[in-house]
């Protein structure tokens, strides 16, 4: 017997690109017509229809379009950096956990990102921004590989002068750049270690490589952090953002549903 | 149901349903090891022996075309799925189509939609198993009953049958001829009892996760993944594009199984592979069978079957390897 299937759970939409702007070499951010409820720290999946499919997290956070970060660096995420502004992508989501910025309120934020993860950190920046009265102190402890990698430079001397911005590079090859507002040689596990000094009502915030991750979580943890005050984003291969597929578990967590956003004391790494 | 019947009653089931048994595998053929297939003659169902190879490819298609696309847009697929009688399985295997159920219906998501259309397609009758062989040990798992009819060899003439669901009640009905009423009580607790020689020691496997006992048994492990491939409840997937040749933009989305054991299963854009070490993809493995799946569901994934013991080719006994490793842990605690 012939059966016509509803796909629904699989099925991604075309959205139209309103905006498109080239972050760095090897990255770039669209903006999409796309109106649905989400929160910091949730991703989609975008289609490159005969390559495949990737989880991208959002980097906005707004009712009326969503913002991509992507970086190209595989074969759906080079494909995807041929778009232009007029053409359609096929998305579906969003899926997975997001920040509960509501849970949090009054609190110090640390917001620690290394290269492509400072992508959902703009997500909660943008919440804040959004929602100033509800938070208190925020710094931005930010990390890429040279200057000219750094994502949302437009964006930095805003959020210097909102918050407190602080940068560093792996490499300053280019010193006499202009294209980003400030920062020095070094790594974001530098600043984090220069710069807080106590745990009092913080909460950090990290995204980025494993084992920036995990150094900054050792930092942390020494400067007097407990681990429900310490969030981190894990990132996974997945296929289906619904805990089948089973290529994104970590130590039986699904970073896709119970994840990718996990309180510290939650998240046991394998 | 009288035994003399049996045969007629699966004719008569053929004339409307596929009827899929177990088979002996043809010695003279690539597929020499037992197998669930569609059988033309009541003739050639072999129920004397647990098959090889798992049922679940009937359900979790080898490769399931989610949709097709030319650019942008998507069309919805049609697939083929007879009505289907399943005969013959055991309640490892009834069990492991009750976990595959519960990732794929139940597990709190929107139902997927083609698991649910070959599942709603299907009929499951069992038939009890009396005695497990050397690698079963299903006894230490606990299964549940599970099945839409359930077979017992109730004495040398007669089948008792045991109706587990309304699909089961209203298959009886359309088959009435074949059946007689008998009372309730009439499968005992007697009847229901499988005899296991082998048996894997569950009471402290969540301590075992540093234990250097992975090392021991990925020593020999190939990563070949026949374990997966062959394990009723292995799910995990993968999905990928595949495009017609002369023209990309057209192609269709696919759904294929794929194996945790296999390096690649956890490689991402730059080639880096979270799961790198093959201690850790082995015990991976055993622990979202034993531990990972429960922890969420609260059922044990693994049913006990045996089958990635008895298809391993480097016969690595996980089990055994599990039992000494605890009873070494208990020895070194007291």
């Amino acid at each position: 017997m012939k059966i016509k299937v509803d796909i629904g759970p699989y099925k991604p939409e075309p959205k139209k690109i309103i905006s498109y702007k080239r972050e760095a070499p090897d990255s770039f951010t669209i903006r999409l017509d796309w109106q649905i409820e989400h929160g910091p720290g949730q991703f989609v999946f975008c289609s490159a229809p005969g390559i495949g499919e990737s989880a991208i997290s959002i980097c906005s956070d707004s009712r009326n379009y969503v913002d991509l970060n992507i970086r190209e660096v595989g074969n759906v995420t080079n494909e995807l950096g041929k778009l232009q502004v007029g053409d359609e992508l096929l998305v579906r989501g969003p899926y997975g956990t997001q920040y509960p910025m509501q849970d949090l309120k009054g609190n110090d934020f640390l917001i620690i990102g290394g290269g492509c993860g400072v992508a959902p950190l703009r997500g909660v920046i943008k919440y804040i921004d959004g929602h100033r009265e509800d938070f208190n102190d925020i710094s931005l402890f930010l990390g890429f590989r040279s200057p000219e990698d750094a994502l949302f430079k437009d964006e930095h001397e805003d959020w210097d002068k909102r918050h407190k911005l602080f940068m560093k590079f792996d490499k300053m090859e280019h010193e006499n750049s202009t294209a980003c507002y400030t920062g020095s040689q070094g790594f974001v596990t530098d600043l984090v270690k220069q710069e807080v000094h106590d745990n009092t009502n913080k909460i950090a915030i990290v995204c980025g490589p494993p084992i920036m991750i995990d150094k900054t979580v050792e930092i942390l943890r020494e400067k007097g952090f407990h681990d429900d005050q310490i969030f981190l984003s894990a990132e996974r291969l997945m296929y289906c953002g619904m805990a089948r597929c089973g290529r994104c578990m970590i130590r039986g967590k699904y970073t896709c549903v119970d994840g990718s956003v996990f309180r510290l004391d939650h998240f046991e790494d394998e | 149901m009288q035994k003399g019947v049996f045969d007629d009653f699966v004719r008569e089931v053929m004339q409307s349903r596929e009827f899929v048994a177990p088979v002996k595998g043809d010695q003279t053929k690539e597929v020499q090891e037992s197998f669930f297939t569609d059988i033309k003659d009541p003739s050639q169902i072999e129920i004397g022996q647990l098959t090889y190879f798992p049922i679940k490819y009937y359900f979790f298609a080898k490769k399931e075309v989610l949709f097709s696309f030319h650019k942008n847009r998507i069309e919805e697929p049609e697939i083929d799925i007879p009505e289907r009688v399943f005969f013959g399985l055991r309640l490892c295997d009834l069990n492991s189509i009750k976990h595959q159920d519960t990732v794929f219906l139940n597990n709190g998501f929107r139902a997927d939609p083609y698991y649910q259309a070959r599942r709603e397609h299907s009929l499951l009758i069992g038939m009890h198993c009396k005695k497990g062989d050397d690698h079963c040990f299903c006894q230490s798992i606990g299964l549940k009953d599970f099945y839409d009819l359930m077979f017992f060899d109730k004495d040398e003439h007669t089948y008792g049958i045991d109706v587990g669901s309304e699909k089961g009640k209203a298959f009886v009905d359309e088959f009435r001829r074949f059946f007689e009423e008998k009372e309730e009580g009439y499968i005992t607790p007697e009847d229901k009892v499988t005899i296991n020689t082998f048996k894997l020691d569950t009471t402290n496997i969540k301590n075992l996760w540093d234990n250097e006992v992975w090392s021991s048994l990925s020593e020999k492990c190939t990563a070949c993944a026949a374990c997966n491939n062959l394990c009723p409840n292995c799910h995990c997937f993968t999905v990928e594009d595949e495009v017609e040749v002369g023209d990309v933009t057209k192609g269709q989305r696919v759904r294929k199984p794929a194996a945790c054991l296999v390096k690649g299963f956890t490689r991402v854009a730059g080639d880096h592979v979270f799961r790198d070490d093959l201690v850790g993809r082995f015990r991976h493995r055993i622990f979202h069978q034993l531990e990972f799946f429960r922890d969420r569901y609260g059922e044990t994934m693994c049913t006990g079957c045996g089958r990635c013991i008895r298809g391993c080719p480097a016969k690595i006994d996980w089990v055994t390897g599990i039992n000494t490793a605890a009873r070494k842990q208990r020895g070194g605690q007291e």
